[in-house]
């Protein structure tokens, strides 16, 4: 039923999405040139290429995106946010805009409207685990704000804003499955290794989820060169991912950070330590944490693998479902994760 | 989360669904009114905030987390100094991310700081759950209220076993409950004794005035009610200290713990409006009892039976014109405003010589009992003397001494 739904909701964003860039493959490039020129914090130059290429293609919603990103990055705030919104009325079915709009709120302790506007994102998406991270960061705060009324504290600790995640790109065209030869390319499990450099690392990789688990599976043994050590090698990944799930579960920082690979870039702006840092607090400040995977498929492709997997979260109150793809590396004899993106 | 909600409200909200029947039984009574009393001032719509907070209640102890926390939204934007919506508030948002096992299920880190307040909102959630709970019987009347005349057309009785206010109506079909509010009353409780002991007054008093909110201070909110704390009963017995209010809530808080004052009995302003807007100066009479006790009217009757015995012999004795006969009604420890009974005697006599051996009547009587190691009535009546219309108001405090009554004080006050 859930995963109905959640599929029918990816439908409906990938067919607006379609719509939104039919030519969007074309213009790759420039998304990813704009992303790449954010990351390495050339902001006004990333300002300049998305202006001018939002004077061809005003509505396009990926580009508009990028530059409330780099808005927030240049600590426009208020341009920023009136980006968001634009996107959120434009695209209401598309829950990164509220995520971010969200998170800018949250950055201004407006935290009202940064709930609503998670609640949208999570209404748009339920198995959006980003907002519903960022959400329950929200609720402790307002929580605390009306603790605070109620007991007639100054509250003068808690006026430090939540750090919230921030999306940094809405989605990638050239992964997606829209364009025919994209959808053609994701039978072939190569691919996505094959290419690493790919210019957007991504939040979503809905397509990729949820057309590969029978692809990658019937594509695995017609590999020429499958055989007993690809499929060692595949049982290996898929034990270093559900040992990284188990250390997830049993709050064992230690091990859980110990799964990702030197090359491990975190989403965001965030440098590793900040990232390692965000990790412990939100893994160790937990009481309980389940984490359970669900149709895990793996694709190795000689010392690159790539995990896809359906991710059941859970700590206190909080219940996520979500999709989530691990892309992982052989260093000596460990499998590390590079990369890790949620999508649905 | 929804099972969190269950198990962890549960034992703070037993007897809730209890309190929807209080809550459905409350709103007729209120609702009837404006139909029952033609010509009298109307109670205005008593605010609703409580209610709704126990809405609230009831929401999460059916698991309807969702609604609840809307609810509750909604409360503190309207009510922002309502310290204990906000708490219930606090619990429905921190619910969302982590199991809460108790009212006012603040993090670690407040306790600090906000344990007094913290156990204060507590015990003001359990006396308005408390008294929800507990509901007077339909048709009950506190026991001091023997007997109220047309002029008495409302009444007070506080109970601080529940930190409740009850407000009655006189009407010709008998005493009616018209509203109730949640109260604070002293730090150190009920029994004042002596000035600064921060405790209320216990005892049978009157509203003596209405004072201008514009000459108060912001602190007491939106009006005051002054009551004729020390009374003759109370200056017999040496109390001290004066003062006693009851009054509103400063602007930064809706309402105060259930022990918080000095001694005055404070409401929430909209509660205090209400109540302004109703009672009557003088002649509305305000019972402060520990623990009221309801009673039908029939027991009323019954009980008040031998008094009025007494009362109609004084009566007699007046009419009758013989002194000694009527002295024989006095306490030796009497005293009236000052004056011994000696001292009075005089004035007694002369009395006696205007009425002539002329038939007196009691006109609007009305009779509260107090009962504690004394018992006590404190009776009210117009004198008219046969042959004329009218007659002073006048007021006697009576002893039981054993199966007598004796009168030790008498008074005109009006």
């Amino acid at each position: 039923m859930k995963l109905a739904r959640t599929t029918l909701f990816t439908t409906l964003r990938l067919l607006t999405l379609a719509l939104a860039c039919a030519t969007s493959a074309a213009y790759a490039d420039d998304y990813g040139d704009v992303s790449q020129l954010v990351r390495a914090g050339k902001l006004d130059e990333a300002m300049v290429k998305a202006d001018s290429y939002l004077v061809s293609k005003p509505a396009d919603p990926q580009m508009r995106f990028l530059k409330g990103v780099i808005q927030r990055n240049l600590g426009k705030q208020a341009e920023a946010i009136a980006t968001f919104t634009k996107l959120t009325e434009d695209y209401p079915e598309l829950p990164e805009p509220y995520n971010n709009l969200a998170v800018l709120y949250a950055g201004q302790s407006q935290f009202d409207k940064a709930r609503a506007a998670l609640e949208m994102a999570i209404r748009t998406n339920p198995s959006y685990a980003t907002a519903h991270e960022n959400l329950g960061d929200i609720y402790a705060r307002l929580a605390s704000q009306a603790y605070n009324k109620a007991l007639q504290l100054d509250g003068a600790n808690a006026a430090v804003p939540p750090k919230l995640a921030l999306i940094r790109e809405l989605f990638t065209p050239n992964n997606k499955g829209q364009h025919p030869a994209t959808a053609a390319l994701a039978a072939a499990p190569a691919v996505p290794v094959a290419k690493p450099s790919a210019p957007a690392p991504a939040v979503a990789t809905a397509v990729p989820a949820v057309v590969p688990s029978a692809t990658t599976i019937s594509a695995a043994p017609t590999k020429p060169v499958a055989g007993d050590s690809t499929a060692k090698e595949s049982r290996d990944v898929e034990e270093a991912v559900q040992a990284w799930a188990k250390a997830w579960s049993a709050k064992d920082i230690t091990a859980y950070l110990g799964a990702y690979g030197k090359e491990f870039d975190p989403a965001g702006q965030q440098t590793r330590s900040a990232w390692e840092a965000e990790r412990r607090k939100r893994i160790v400040g937990k009481t309980t944490i389940s984490v359970k995977l669900e149709k895990l498929s793996v694709t190795v492709n000689g010392a690159k693998a790539i995990a896809r997997f359906r991710q059941d979260y859970r700590a206190g109150a909080l219940a996520v479902s979500s999709r989530k793809t691990l892309e992982l590396v052989k260093t000596g004899n460990r499998w590390l994760i590079v990369k890790e993106s949620t999508g649905n | 989360m929804k099972r969190y909600f269950l198990t962890l409200f549960i034992s703070a909200l037993v007897g809730l669904t209890m309190s929807t029947d209080a809550t459905a039984r409350k709103k007729p009574a209120t609702k009837a009114k404006p139909v029952a009393t033609v010509g009298h001032k109307q109670v205005a719509n008593a605010d609703l905030a409580e209610a709704r907070l126990m809405g609230i209640y009831q929401l999460m102890a059916k698991a309807q987390a969702r609604d609840a926390l809307a609810q509750a939204e909604q409360l503190v934007k309207d009510h922002p100094h309502f310290q204990l919506a906000q708490l219930v508030y606090g619990d429905l948002l921190a619910a969302r991310t982590r199991p809460i096992r108790m009212v006012g299920d603040v993090p670690e880190s407040m306790l600090k700081d906000g344990a007094p307040v913290l156990n204060q909102l507590r015990d003001e959630s359990q006396m308005r759950l408390k008294a929800l709970r507990e509901r007077p019987p339909p048709g009950a009347l506190p026991s001091q209220f023997l007997a109220l005349s047309a002029r008495n057309k409302h009444a007070i009785a506080i109970d601080a076993s529940r930190s409740r206010l009850y407000l009655l109506e006189n009407r010709p079909t008998g005493l009616t409950l018209i509203a109730d509010y949640y109260v604070s009353i002293g730090k150190s409780g009920l029994s004042k004794n002596a000035e600064g002991d921060l405790r209320t007054p216990m005892g049978v008093y009157f509203i003596t005035s209405n004072l201008d909110p514009k000459s108060l201070k912001d602190f007491y909110g939106s009006g005051a009610l002054p009551i004729n704390y020390p009374n003759v009963l109370d200056n017999l017995r040496g109390k001290t200290g004066g003062g006693i209010w009851l009054h509103g809530t400063p602007p930064g808080q809706f309402s105060r713990a259930p022990l918080a004052t000095d001694g005055c009995v404070v409401l929430a302003n909209p509660d205090l409006m209400t109540l302004i807007q109703t009672v009557e100066v003088r002649t509305t009479p305000v019972v402060i009892s520990q623990s009221l006790k309801w009673v039908t009217p029939n027991t009323v009757r019954s009980e008040s039976k031998p008094f009025e015995e007494a009362l109609a012999a004084w009566q007699n004795a007046k009419s009758s014109g013989n002194m000694d006969q009527v002295l024989s009604f006095y306490s030796p420890s009497f005293n009236s405003n000052g004056k011994t009974l000696t001292e009075w005697t005089p004035a007694l006599r002369s009395e006696l010589n205007k009425v002539q051996g002329r038939a007196i009547q009691l006109k609007d009587l009305s009779l509260l009992r107090w009962t504690d190691t004394a018992d006590t009535m404190v009776v009210t009546f117009g004198e008219v003397t046969g042959g004329t219309r009218t007659g002073p108001t006048k007021r006697q405090y009576w002893v039981r001494q054993g199966s007598h009554w004796k009168i030790f004080y008498e008074g005109v006050i009006g």
